[in-house]
């Protein structure tokens, strides 16, 4: 196994939906510990390009690679598909609407994978849960159900889950934009941390101050395409594209 | 209306001949149940396909006998299957067949509506975190599902039980025919079909009931 090189790479991905181009040729390799931020107008793709690389959706062209093995492309042969459920684990998603299984309690969600998918002990699985749980700061939340919780504290859950897994890759979708605004900090708080301790990342975000902080690159989408990419504090400050401006000229107050 | 002399006595008399029918009844609604909510599944799965073809079989099954009535249903299994196919049909495996097949159709619904009721992004999470399609329905689409499916699917029960008095007019000797049997032997049928109505009642509505605390409860959880 190479040790350089990108964990999870996007190679000349496109997707269509019908007529619909909404994913352009997208090149995007992110290598160990990145924190890539994806920023964008609504309907430029972040999302499909998450999915794709989530292996949710099917690259209509193209294909998506995990340490320079091929788990993703139009035509996916035998290996291709052993390949992407040997590595599904590998990678951790976290959506906008957190998507938790409310007939479960937070423990439940947390532990349902590892021992189904790992084959993990019951006692280490719990282990395990109550460890991320204190991690994101909610391990007196184990036996609630996720109903009973607040919007962050949901997505805090969710993040935990991912962890379960012991991912290599956290997928971000917008991970804040369905919370108001005082829990979102909550949530920001947990992805940074994880940043700090190493986690590769891949972020599509609407909050501009993390991104330039947290961030080790910025890619701007527009249109299904990746029109600039560049380490945050040039992005920020000295947008090269037009597109990219005005799309930041938006956020500046 | 002249006054008129009740001989409730009638029915005690005659509690073996009628209990006898009673028994019928249950059995056939149980019978059909337990075909129906397997009908029924299959019925969903087709109709929740991956295969156009299979869609389009499921869904005009499905529409041709929720928009018939179960009595001609009933006696077009009765009287016209034979000759179709050639074959005999018992009276009581008629009903069974236009029961379960009737009620199948409603309860495929039932289920296709429990199973698209649960957001696509449950699935989607599962399926993230490496669980198997099986595992993924099995653990979190099916539990879910269940808990909206199965207070409707008790009502469809109650549907049940008095379509299956149906079978009278093609002389099951469930309970309602064995009402109809005494009374045009006693010609007491207001006692009689008091009586049956009654005992109808009396199985149904507890049912009911019990179907409207358990809704309430899953409605508090
Ligand atoms: N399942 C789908 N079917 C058809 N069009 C879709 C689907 N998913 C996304 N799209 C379209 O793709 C475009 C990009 O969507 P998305 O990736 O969600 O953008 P973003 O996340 O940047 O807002 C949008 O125009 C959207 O309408
Ligand atoms: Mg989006």
């Amino acid at each position: 196994m190479p040790s350089s090189g990108p964990i999870i790479a996007a190679d000349q991905v496109s997707k269509s939906y019908g007529p619909n181009e909404v994913l352009r040729r997208v090149s995007l390799p992110v290598a160990e510990k990145d924190m890539v931020c994806v920023i964008g107008p609504s309907g430029s793709g972040k999302t499909t390009l998450l999915r794709c690389l989530a292996l949710l959706e099917q690259p209509s062209a193209g294909c998506v690679t995990m340490r320079g093995t091929t788990i993703a492309s139009s035509k996916p042969d035998l290996a291709e598909r052993r390949a992407a459920r040997a590595v599904r684990p590998d990678i951790g998603m976290v959506f906008q609407h957190f998507n938790l299984w409310p007939h479960m309690s937070v423990l439940e969600n947390l532990i349902e994978a590892p021992l189904r998918v790992k084959r993990m002990g019951r006692d280490a699985a719990i282990a395990l849960a109550e460890q991320l749980l204190a991690k994101v700061g909610l391990a007196d939340k184990r036996d609630v159900y996720p109903m009973r919780l607040s919007g962050g504290q949901q997505q805090r859950v969710a993040i935990a889950r991912a962890l379960a897994m012991s991912p290599q890759v956290m997928l971000f979708d917008e991970a804040t934009s369905a919370l108001d605004p005082e829990l979102r900090r909550e949530v920001l708080l947990v992805m940074r941390q994880l940043a700090a301790e190493g986690m590769t990342m891949l972020v599509v975000t609407h909050e501009m101050g993390f991104a330039r902080q947290v961030g080790t690159r910025v890619v701007f989408m527009d249109h299904g395409e990746i029109v600039e990419e560049a380490p945050p504090e040039t992005f920020f400050t000295a947008p090269k594209t037009d597109r990219a401006r005005r799309f930041l000229s938006l956020f500046a107050e | 209306m002249p006054t008129y002399q009740f001989r409730w006595d009638i029915i005690p008399n005659n509690i073996d001949f009628l209990m006898s029918g009673l028994q019928m009844t249950l059995i056939i609604s149980a019978t059909a149940l337990v075909f129906a909510m397997i009908g029924g599944l299959l019925l969903a799965a087709l109709d929740m396909s991956r295969y156009l073809a299979a869609r389009a079989i499921g869904l005009t099954i499905g529409e041709v006998i929720r928009n018939t009535p179960i009595l001609v249903q009933l006696l077009w299994v009765y009287y016209v299957l034979p000759i179709v196919f050639n074959i005999r049909i018992s009276s009581l495996a008629a009903i069974l067949i236009g029961l379960s097949v009737y009620m199948a159709a409603f309860m495929s619904e039932v289920y296709r509506s429990g199973i698209q009721a649960v957001p696509k992004g449950h699935r989607e999470a599962a399926q993230v975190l490496g669980l198997t399609p099986f595992q993924s329905f099995r653990r979190i689409v099916l539990p879910q599902a269940i808990r909206f499916t199965l207070p409707p699917l008790a009502s469809n029960f109650v549907q049940l039980i008095k379509f299956s008095s149906l079978g009278a007019v093609i002389s099951v000797t469930e309970i309602t025919r064995r009402g109809m049997e005494l009374s045009s032997s006693t010609f007491r049928p207001l006692e009689i079909f008091t009586f049956v109505a009654v005992v109808y009642f009396f199985i149904c509505w507890p049912l009911s009931m019990a179907i409207r605390i358990w809704e309430h409860r899953l409605a508090q959880r």
